[in-house]
């Protein structure tokens, strides 16, 4: 099963997907966060960066990209539905990152009940060259990708599934592995519009 | 007398608009000849340069290698090398910095101007890393530009470790760093 979603995704992103350079995502991206930090400030005073908010809205940016990416992805893998979680988590290492930034990360870690599992990212080409500035909390507050979280929740509930994913480790913050947790909240059932009557 | 070989000095990073970027001293080791540089001194020297590099600026904008700026005495020399954006380079080579032993064994002959060309592009390399940090801004370095006040030198740990590390190992004859 992992290798038919690895098979999947390197056959798409060979044949199916536009490329661009790297180097233009990768200062791209680094411009928006290091905007978004100068920018967000803690209120009532002038260059104190609030990385909280930044993490915030990081990953509503990440949401937004991830609701309308989920339809360029089914469109271009014509996969079906996920029978389980550990599926969904196969399709997103191997065919979702693979067909949209040629990574994939391992998925590992998984909760005894099946309903969490973490990704651990042996590269990532947003981070690339980044050092966080000096200032003392950037290092402990700042989650430089946190767009990723964004997209996968964003993604996953345009497929019914409410999930919650946040980094726990980064290496930009000098720690060994870059992990993201995932956790599935609950599966979203199509409700019912009320009654006209 | 033990045989001496080159070893850097210092190492200067100076802005576009001659303001300095980073200064990294490397003292001489042996018997008889530690001492720490002073950095008033190699700042003045690192000074003197920024005439030469005046009189000799292309006006193409490529990135120039120019060789040996200033031989200042028997021991120390000035190689200097200016990127198509105005930031210079400057290498200070101290002629009888470490004692010869090992790979540093050479003819003894003087230093040829290739023999920098690996350490420069090595600095060159360092510098780029440093611009693609997305929290480095050039602009807060420039005086013409920045508001603030003090230092506007390069601050960020990477950079200074290997500049550090490219003075510490350079030796006449290396290959890539």
């Amino acid at each position: 099963m992992a290798t038919k979603a690895a098979r999947i995704g390197e056959e798409v992103w060979k044949s199916r997907v536009d490329k661009i350079n790297a180097e233009v995502v990768t200062l791209t991206y680094g411009t928006i966060v290091a905007q978004l930090c100068r920018d967000l400030t803690v209120p009532n005073t002038i260059n104190k960066t609030d990385y909280n908010a930044v993490n915030k809205e990081l990953d509503r940016m990440g949401y937004n990209m991830g609701l309308r990416l989920i339809e360029d992805f089914l469109a271009k893998t014509g996969t079906g539905q996920c029978s389980n979680f550990r599926e969904t988590a196969e399709m997103i290492s191997k065919v979702g990152f693979k067909v949209f930034i040629n990574i994939t990360p391992n998925v590992s870690n998984w909760s005894k009940d099946s309903d969490s599992f973490h990704l651990v990212f042996e590269e990532n080409p947003l981070a690339d060259f980044v050092e966080l500035p000096d200032d003392g909390r950037a290092q402990d507050e700042l989650w430089y990708s946190n767009i990723l979280c964004g997209v996968i929740r964003g993604a996953m509930e345009m497929v019914q599934m409410q999930i919650e994913a946040r980094f726990v480790s980064d290496v930009l913050r000098g720690d060994d592995t870059t992990e993201m947790r995932v956790t599935l909240i609950r599966i979203i059932e199509d409700e019912m519009p009320p009654d006209d009557e | 007398m033990d045989s001496r070989s080159p070893s850097v000095a210092c190492i200067g990073f100076i802005g576009r608009h001659n303001n300095p970027l980073h200064i990294s001293l490397f003292p001489a080791s042996g018997t008889g000849y530690e001492s720490e540089r002073n950095k008033l001194e190699y700042s003045f020297m690192l000074n003197s340069c920024l005439d030469i590099f005046e009189a000799r600026m292309p006006t193409k904008g490529l990135t120039q290698d120019f060789g040996l700026l200033h031989a200042l005495d028997e021991r120390i020399a000035m190689y200097g090398w200016v990127t198509n954006t105005g930031v210079k380079i400057v290498v200070v080579v101290d002629m009888e910095g470490v004692p010869a032993e090992g790979a540093r064994v050479t003819a003894g002959l003087g230093l040829r101007n290739s023999d920098l060309t690996p350490a420069f592009h090595a600095l060159q390399t360092t510098y780029i890393r440093l611009l693609r940090n997305p929290f480095y801004v050039p602009d807060h370095h420039n005086p013409k530009l920045s508001k603030g006040t003090g230092s506007l030198q390069i601050t960020s740990p990477r950079f200074i470790r290997d500049v550090e590390r490219i003075g510490k190992t350079w030796y006449p004859g290396i290959g890539t760093m």
